[in-house]
């Protein structure tokens, strides 16, 4: 039977359980069992859809510390011998990722988005380029194949009702990578675009009116979101830009008003089913995704658009 | 005196990069090879440390074909002593892991205080490398440093801020290490001074190949890589019949009974 190790970022719980559909589509019809390993006791539910829990406990552990958290994963590697390592592309997986491909001496695939099989191969694919062509990896090593997985990309929507068997891991020693943190600034929380069915979405040409998108998306029930031209500008926080360097979304609904539509911005939209742009140029790029091409200024869009709704709001039909 | 040595990439300038929706193809027109950005800041960063100390001592290193040195060398022009290029018909086609395995032998052999390096590359993009010589070099690695403290700064430790997601972290980490900055740093190239845009700095141009390194065939390039591509697809994407309309009241409305009809309003 394979076995399938997926390492649980502590600051993206459900991004990493996650991962286990894609060891569903890289091991199809095979047996396999997957084993979940978190650092500390997150104190959040992971059994459900894992076979087997690792739960790494050791006072001297610090999580940012990935010379520590690599050894550790070599330590259980070594006595396990997973068949599949698969990291999420967060921003410690992308450094863990590297380091214990390296150790290990196997290769590693980084911010796969999605898994194909060809000539017995397994392909991980992958956009390159800053996301303009996807590139489909294939790796000769077997053991463990490692690969870290984009984030947003992989839903599970499998069994929740496993009970997994829980070890609780004390290593011996822990390696010290000599740093340690001074301090901790949480950056103002805005909310999570992904989880919005409805998003509107301002670029480049509403770069003067980007605070009228707020009205229009608290009308529809949705948020706000950005492409990067915005978000470069200091017009918004990076955490609500859609795109390569962005997040990946899939709303119901996406507005995209003012936005050229750049390859590295679609990118960041994944089975979006309705899609309406506002643009001065009709021939911007995201007009041939949009269902509805809006010709014209995006303010007298929102401004008409609203003007309409509240016109017919409260009226019986 | 601080020996900084910084590890960059030249990478085709991706910004130039048009793709074409309708036939869904990459169109590569006008390609330049230019300093991958979060490079650039690195550079940029030791350059400034430089200022501060000029007894500092800057080498930039890249794996690279010879025709990078008209490159290299303007980096020499801006007040880096070493430019280090390695560079082998052997090592082509090499992925992340045997590239790093070629960095890594090439580095081992030198003494440095700190390797500078960017997080990710605006081709591949992996960000593997800088964690990979960490692993090899046996150093502590980080990514998406935005500022590091210059005052802080000594030969046994460096302070730094780092960027993520949610929150800005500062670290203290012991030197030797890796310290990979990202274009969301403030620092920027100067530009080369007029009376040294034609200084001849070519034997400061160290040219390294394998027969310095030793690798065997079998360990480097296309043989010694573990991961190779093995298609590349052009995105598709699924074009719709499109409505075109204004922002006049006909439009409006076909928007609204649109919005309507899906259930949004």
């Amino acid at each position: 039977m394979k076995s399938c190790l997926i390492y649980i970022d502590h600051k993206e719980i459900q991004n990493s359980i996650d991962l286990l559909e894609v060891a569903r589509q890289i091991f199809k019809d095979e047996p396999y069992e997957t084993t979940g390993v978190e650092f500390g006791d997150q104190k959040v539910t992971l059994t459900g859809g894992f076979d087997h829990l690792i739960q790494v406990h050791h006072p001297e552990i610090k999580l940012y510390d990935q010379v520590a958290v690599t050894d550790v994963m070599v330590q259980i590697q070594e006595a396990k011998a997973y068949d599949c390592i698969l990291i999420p592309a967060t921003y410690y997986g992308r450094i863990l990722a590297p380091r214990l491909s390296m150790h290990l001496g196997v290769g590693l695939v980084a911010d796969v988005t999605a898994i194909g099989h060809s000539n017995n191969n397994l392909e991980m694919i992958r956009p390159a380029f800053s996301g303009r062509i996807m590139a489909g990896i294939i790796s000769r090593s077997q053991s463990p194949i490692m690969m870290s997985v984009r984030q947003g990309v992989f839903h599970y929507e499998g069994q929740t009702d496993k009970v997994a068997d829980i070890m609780k891991y004390v290593p011996t020693h822990v390696k010290d990578g000599g740093i340690s943190c001074l301090s901790v600034k949480q950056k103002e929380q805005t909310y999570d675009i992904r989880e919005s069915d409805v998003l509107v979405s301002g670029g480049g040409g509403v770069v003067k009116s980007f605070q009228h998108l707020e009205k229009l998306a608290k009308k529809l029930g949705g948020q706000v979101s950005a492409s990067r031209k915005i978000v470069d500008q200091g017009l918004a926080s990076r955490s609500i830009q859609v795109g390569q360097s962005g997040k990946t979304v899939s709303p119901k609904l996406y507005i995209a008003l003012g936005i050229y539509g750049s390859i590295q911005h679609v990118e960041g939209l994944k089975n979006v089913p309705h899609m309406i742009s506002v643009n001065i140029n009709r021939d911007a790029p995201i007009c041939s995704l949009s269902d509805i091409v809006v010709e014209g200024d995006a303010v007298a869009f929102i401004d008409g658009l609203m003007k309409k709704i509240e016109e017919n709001e409260g009226t019986l039909l | 005196m601080m020996r900084l040595i910084c590890i960059i990439k030249y990478v085709p300038d991706v910004d130039n990069f048009k793709y074409d929706y309708e036939n869904n193809v990459l169109i590569r027109e006008n390609v330049r090879l230019t300093l991958n950005p979060d490079d650039a800041c690195a550079v940029a960063f030791a350059l400034k440390v430089k200022a501060r100390d000029p007894k500092t001592h800057i080498e930039v290193v890249t794996m690279a074909p010879m025709s990078v040195q008209p490159h290299m060398e303007d980096l020499l022009r801006l007040g880096v002593d070493k430019g280090t290029i390695i560079s082998d018909r052997l090592y082509i086609g090499s992925d992340t892991y045997a590239t790093s395995l070629v960095l890594g032998r090439y580095l081992s052999a030198q003494t440095y205080d700190v390797i500078l390096s960017g997080t990710h590359a605006i081709d591949g993009d992996t960000s593997h490398i800088p964690a990979q010589l960490g692993d090899l070099l046996g150093l502590n690695q980080m990514s998406g440093i935005i500022k590091v403290d210059e005052a802080a700064l000594s030969q046994t430790l460096a302070v730094f801020e780092v960027e993520t997601e949610d929150m800005i972290a500062t670290y203290e980490m012991m030197l030797p290490a890796i310290l990979s900055l990202t274009r969301e740093s403030a620092y920027k190239l100067p530009y080369i001074k007029r009376q040294n845009m034609d200084l001849d700095v070519t034997r400061r141009i160290n040219i390294i190949s394998n027969e310095q390194l030793g690798f065997e065939a079998d360990e480097v390039g296309i043989k010694g890589s573990p991961t190779k591509v093995a298609k590349t697809y052009t995105k598709e994407f699924n074009q719709k019949e499109r409505t075109v309309i204004g922002t006049d009241d006909e439009g409006i409305s076909l928007v609204y009974e649109f919005l309507k009809e899906k259930g949004f309003i």
